[in-house]
């Protein structure tokens, strides 16, 4: 990779850089070994500050005030009563008399209110009135496909995907199929759950003309044009701060309609605006991962080699498009399967880790387990049989042997339960994702004479450790450790980094850290020849040192940094598509799950949960395994528990609230081990993370009916449903 | 939440004469560890002008043995000090069975058990704001015909929810007995006979407490010698949840046969659904066949709603597995 000669600063980068390349595993000092967050401490004690956390002086706390109904007509709204609350200072409306509410959503927004404190603000909020006539609210697949339902989106009820193809050929091939699997597999609409509501705070200077906005988001560098859009600015005028945020998973990258009402509210009253989603808000409008309900059918030969692929595949995402789930998926076959949006009047799906791939994987995963039953090969076997390539199958000889089956006493027909009720089982499930990074990062290392080193991008670090590689990357490159370096990110006015969404993240900026750590060392380079007589090349950074390869110089660093005089080192980097510093391809994983069931009441307990992930160069080991132990962890709490829950009737959210709306707590996670496939030998980096969280309600799900013989085709594996299986094999 | 009078009291007396004050509609209620309450008003389920905070009243501490032998427990006693009361978890694992069991650490330190017994139903309709259903006045109880997976099986309609506590059950196992002081007086109620059915009366209450009484404690009477106790509870979320459905069982075997068994069920009825086993099984011994009989007792009249028939095979295994683990 090049700096590019346009972009960069000529006064700091005078000479040609050479393309770097990432150091040897051996002669690595930092990388690829577990570094503990550098802001660890202060997220534990309270000191990182989040958007929710922003308190400026003469801040207005805002609140939205949203209708419960999905469809309905606005017959009166009067905000009178909400403007005599006592320390209101706004109200707004969204929603006048004759205004049609079209879905549960943001669409559910009738008005908003700012006040002196957040409980004036609170009080208003219910004190604003409103009356509606509510129309059938049009929430289940079954009342969005009805011939007599309303017309839920311009575009109808049902908008096509992808297929069908040669649906006759692919008939012909699964009736002549030895084996095949006809079957309904459902998955519910999950939340994203952020800790950290949606939200920000917006301090719009109009005299100055220009605004800061602390933002909870997944995109710090590109949300400057959008909020300067809704502020009336330039794009140059607006600083988008997140220091820290509470989590996204990829429903956090615009401003959204609360960002858009927080800047109406800051260009109304003059005064810095904090608005933040309270919980049920957040359930309400800020998006989930769609349901699906596919009705397929798969078929193999004797042997188990897949053949034929059909049906179709219903994505529930409410309003919204986005991404289908694909069958087959991963593995290979011909295909005439049908995917289609069913809309309902519920809030869009937005991306959640891996768009559409936990939805397909339990689909296919499924099926595909089912038939390895049926020909009696065993769910292990199977997937040796059909992966499509050695590293899967490899990961699957990996996880299989972590996991225990080989001494598994029943591999190719279902366990039977103890005296004791309770029965053990065994699933697996594959991954996959795509390795690379994204243009459009930059990033800035300054070096000082006494020694400082920052490291500049503006980038967000989700909570994954994006921080820690700011500065452990240049501290590698400059034979440094991570406490020598200051990472400065999550502020637009630092080099742009990237949106964090398909894993791109590290792939993007990692390569830009090195190649401008790699600039700023043969800067220094170049500057100590002129007193060492010894070209740029011929230095050694080491052990907080630097010496030439003869011998002649051998100083610590922070006196060689003594040495520059007047002027500081400052180098940069942007990112190059041809760049060999990050990975590219496939990326692999296999997971296997090992669960207990007790027959007589349903409970499902995951006992032990195994992935191995292909990764290119693993910066920082122990964020990799926290990051594949999270994917692990959020596909058993979508296996067990989460399910957003609609009266059909009503058309009421029931599961507003994290009692209603379960997630895993600590007593639902068994073991959970995390593997880096180290025989991965691309030494070049890739964020891989998405891959980790699509296959592990797959596994779990095989497992349970590997344990007992209960196949569930709808996740969650509630004991209910478990019981409702268990009772249908019987 | 609405603005409130806060009354924090010197006295019984004094916090019951405020709590009488009160009109018909409830308009005064009690405080102790706020955990029901707080969260009631936060979502304006309960909107109360006065509320008498009665956590610093004396009276309502404690746990403690009294002269006869009984365990007497203060209605302020919290869920974290029976779970943690040795002499409890030797002698009546039932009652700290129960109290662990009860949502999360943090609750529990400041739960009580008076609110425990007087907590508000879960029931996801009662606690939406939206849905004026009948425990709020409303005409319609949402949950008979709508997602009904937690509510009742048994003893339900016109209101099918479920009653919450965990206490309860536990507590009707050992016979005890709550002592309520009020402003005509003092007077001691069966805890069985403390809780009603939605068939019995009002829809805004599941107690016999009338207004301006307090629980003021809970009287445990002395055991059967050789009592064995347990308090089986099933929660969809181990981590942290209430229960699907849940077994308070104690018995007293003899030379291999019953003499003495009590039972109560949570989480499958509008109250603690009491169960008179000791016809069937007294002077029987505990096996297949006896298990099934009082299964078949306890859920006699179980009726499923749409989605909530898993909780008659649940029930059922529970009540067994209660069964294997005493006898």
């Amino acid at each position: 990779m090049s700096s590019d000669p346009k972009s960069a600063d000529p006064a700091t980068i005078s000479f040609t850089v050479q393309e770097s390349s990432w150091t040897p595993r051996k002669e690595m000092t930092v990388l690829d070994r577990d570094i503990p967050r550098i802001d660890g401490p202060d997220k534990v004690t309270g000191r990182a500050r989040y958007s929710h956390d922003m308190r400026l002086p003469n801040m207005v706390y805002a609140r939205l005030v949203l209708a419960k109904t999905p469809r309905a007509t606005v017959d009166e709204i009067d905000i009178a009563a909400a403007q005599q609350i006592e320390g209101v200072v706004h109200v707004g409306i969204q929603k006048n008399a004759g205004d049609e509410l079209a879905y549960l959503g943001d669409d559910s927004v009738v008005a908003y209110v700012a006040a002196e404190t957040p409980e004036a603000a609170k009080d208003a909020a219910r004190a604003v009135r409103f009356m509606l006539s509510p129309k059938a609210p049009v929430v289940t697949r079954e009342q969005s496909l009805d011939p007599e339902a309303p017309q839920i989106t311009r575009r109808g009820n049902v908008r096509a995907g992808r297929g069908p193809r040669g649906a006759d050929e692919t008939e012909a091939l699964l009736e002549k199929s030895a084996h095949q699997v006809r079957a309904t597999y459902t998955l519910p609409i999950q939340h994203h759950v952020c800790l950290e509501t949606h939200g920000c705070v917006v301090d719009f200077d109009a005299a100055a003309g220009e605004a800061t906005v602390y933002a909870s988001t997944q995109m710090v560098s590109g949300n400057a044009g959008m909020f300067a859009g809704l502020l009336g600015l330039d794009a140059s005028k607006v600083r988008i701060v997140c220091q820290h945020m509470g989590g996204g998973f990829g429903s956090k990258f615009g401003p959204d309609l609360q960002g858009a009402i927080a800047c109406t509210i800051a260009k109304a009253t003059g005064r810095p605006v904090h608005l933040m989603l309270d919980r049920p808000q957040e359930f309400q409008m800020a998006g989930n991962r769609s349901g699906t309900h596919a009705e397929v059918a798969l078929g193999c030969d004797a042997d188990g080699k897949l053949t034929a692929a059909a049906g179709t595949i219903d994505k529930l995402g409410g309003v919204g498009n986005g991404s289908f789930p694909g069958f087959p998926y991963i593995y290979e076959c011909p295909s005439a399967a049908q995917t289609r949006s069913v809309h309902t009047a519920l809030d869009s799906n937005r991306a959640m880790r891996a768009p559409g791939h936990p939805q397909a994987s339990f689909v296919m995963e499924s099926a595909v387990d089912e038939l390895a039953y049926a020909v009696g090969i065993g769910p292990l076997e199977m997937r040796m049989r059909n992966a499509p390539d050695d590293v899967w199958k490899r990961h699957l000889r990996v996880v299989a042997k972590e996991i225990g089956w080989a001494e598994h006493p029943h591999k190719t027909a279902p366990g039977t339960p103890g005296a004791d009720g309770w029965t053990e089982g065994i699933g697996f499930g594959l991954a996959t994702w795509r390795a690379g990074g994204s243009g459009g990062g930059r990033c800035d290392i300054t070096i000082e004479r006494d020694g400082s080193v920052i490291s500049s991008c503006g980038v967000q670090d989700l909570g994954t450790g994006s921080r820690t590689y700011v500065a452990a990357i240049p501290a590698e490159e400059l034979g440094l450790t991570i406490e020598d370096v200051t990472a400065r990110i999550g502020d637009s006015a630092l080099p742009p980094g990237v949106g964090s969404g398909g894993s791109v993240t590290t792939g993007s900026i990692a390569p830009v850290i090195k190649q401008a750590a790699h600039n700023a060392r043969v800067e220094f380079e170049k500057r100590l020849s002129e007193i060492t007589e010894v070209a740029p090349g011929g230095y050694v950074w080491e052990n907080g040192s630097i010496r030439t390869e003869d011998g002649s110089f051998d100083v610590p660093f922070r006196d060689a940094c003594s040495l520059l005089g007047n002027k500081a080192i400052t180098a940069s980097a942007g990112f190059d598509e041809s760049n060999h510093l990050t990975a590219g391809g496939r990326l692999h994983g296999a997971q296997a799950a090992r669960v207990r069931v007790d027959t007589v009441t349903g409970r499902v307990v995951v006992v032990d949960m195994v992935a191995i992930q292909d990764t290119g160069l693993p910066l920082n080991r122990l964020a990799v395994r926290s990051q594949i132990n999270g994917g692990m962890i959020q596909a058993l709490s979508y296996g067990l528990l989460e399910e957003r829950i609609v009266d059909p009737e009503l058309g009421l959210l029931l599961t507003d609230n994290l009692e209603s709306y379960k997630i895993a707590g600590s007593r639902e996670i068994g073991a959970i081990r995390s593997i880096i496939d180290d025989e991965d030998d691309r030494w070049s980096v890739t964020g891989m993370a998405e891959a980790t969280s699509i296959p592990g309600h797959s596994a779990i799900a095989n497992a349970i009916f590997n344990a007992c013989g209960a196949r569930l085709r709808s996740v969650p594996f509630t004991p209910d449903r478990v019981l409702d299986a268990l009772a249908e094999r019987a | 939440m609405e603005k409130f009078e806060l009354l924090q009291p010197k006295g019984l007396r004094e916090a019951v004469l405020a709590l009488a004050e009160g009109d018909a509609d409830r308009s005064t209620m009690v405080l102790a560890g706020g955990q029901d309450l707080l969260t009631e008003m936060k979502e304006h389920l309960a909107e109360p002008s006065l509320v008498v905070d009665i956590s610093g009243l004396p009276q309502l501490a404690g746990i403690g043995e009294v002269k006869d032998g009984s365990i007497r427990l203060g209605a302020n006693a919290t869920i974290a000090q029976i779970a943690g009361h040795p002499r409890l978890r030797a002698d009546l694992p039932i009652l700290t069975e129960a109290a662990d069991s009860i949502a999360s650490p943090q609750i529990r330190s400041v739960a009580t058990l008076g609110g425990n017994l007087n907590q508000r139903p879960r029931c996801w309709y009662y606690r939406n704001e939206e849905a004026f259903c009948l425990k709020k006045g409303g005409s319609v109880c949402y949950a008979a015909e709508g997602m009904n997976k937690y509510n009742a099986i048994l003893g339900g309609g016109p209101s099918y929810i479920v009653h919450p506590s965990d206490m309860a059950p536990a507590l009707i196992a050992l016979d005890a007995r709550v002592q309520l002081v009020g402003p005509d007086g003092d007077r001691e109620v069966a805890l069985a006979d403390y809780y009603t059915l939605p068939s019995d009366g009002p829809m805004t209450s599941e107690t016999v407490r009338a207004n301006g009484e307090i629980v003021v404690d809970v009287i445990v009477p002395p055991q059967p010698q050789g009592l064995r106790s347990t308090y089986l509870k099933f929660k969809e979320r181990e981590s942290y949840d209430w229960a699907l459905a849940s077994v308070a069982l104690a018995v007293v075997m003899d030379g291999g046969v019953v003499r003495h068994a009590r039972m109560s069920l949570g989480g499958v009825a509008p109250k603690p659904w009491t169960v008179d086993v000791q016809g069937v099984l007294a002077g029987r011994p505990v096996n297949d066949e006896t298990v099934a009989k009082v299964a078949d007792l306890a859920l006699d009249g179980a009726k499923a709603l749409a989605h909530n028939g898993y909780k008659i095979p649940l029930t059922r295994g529970l009540i067994a597995r209660a069964f294997q683990q005493l006898s």
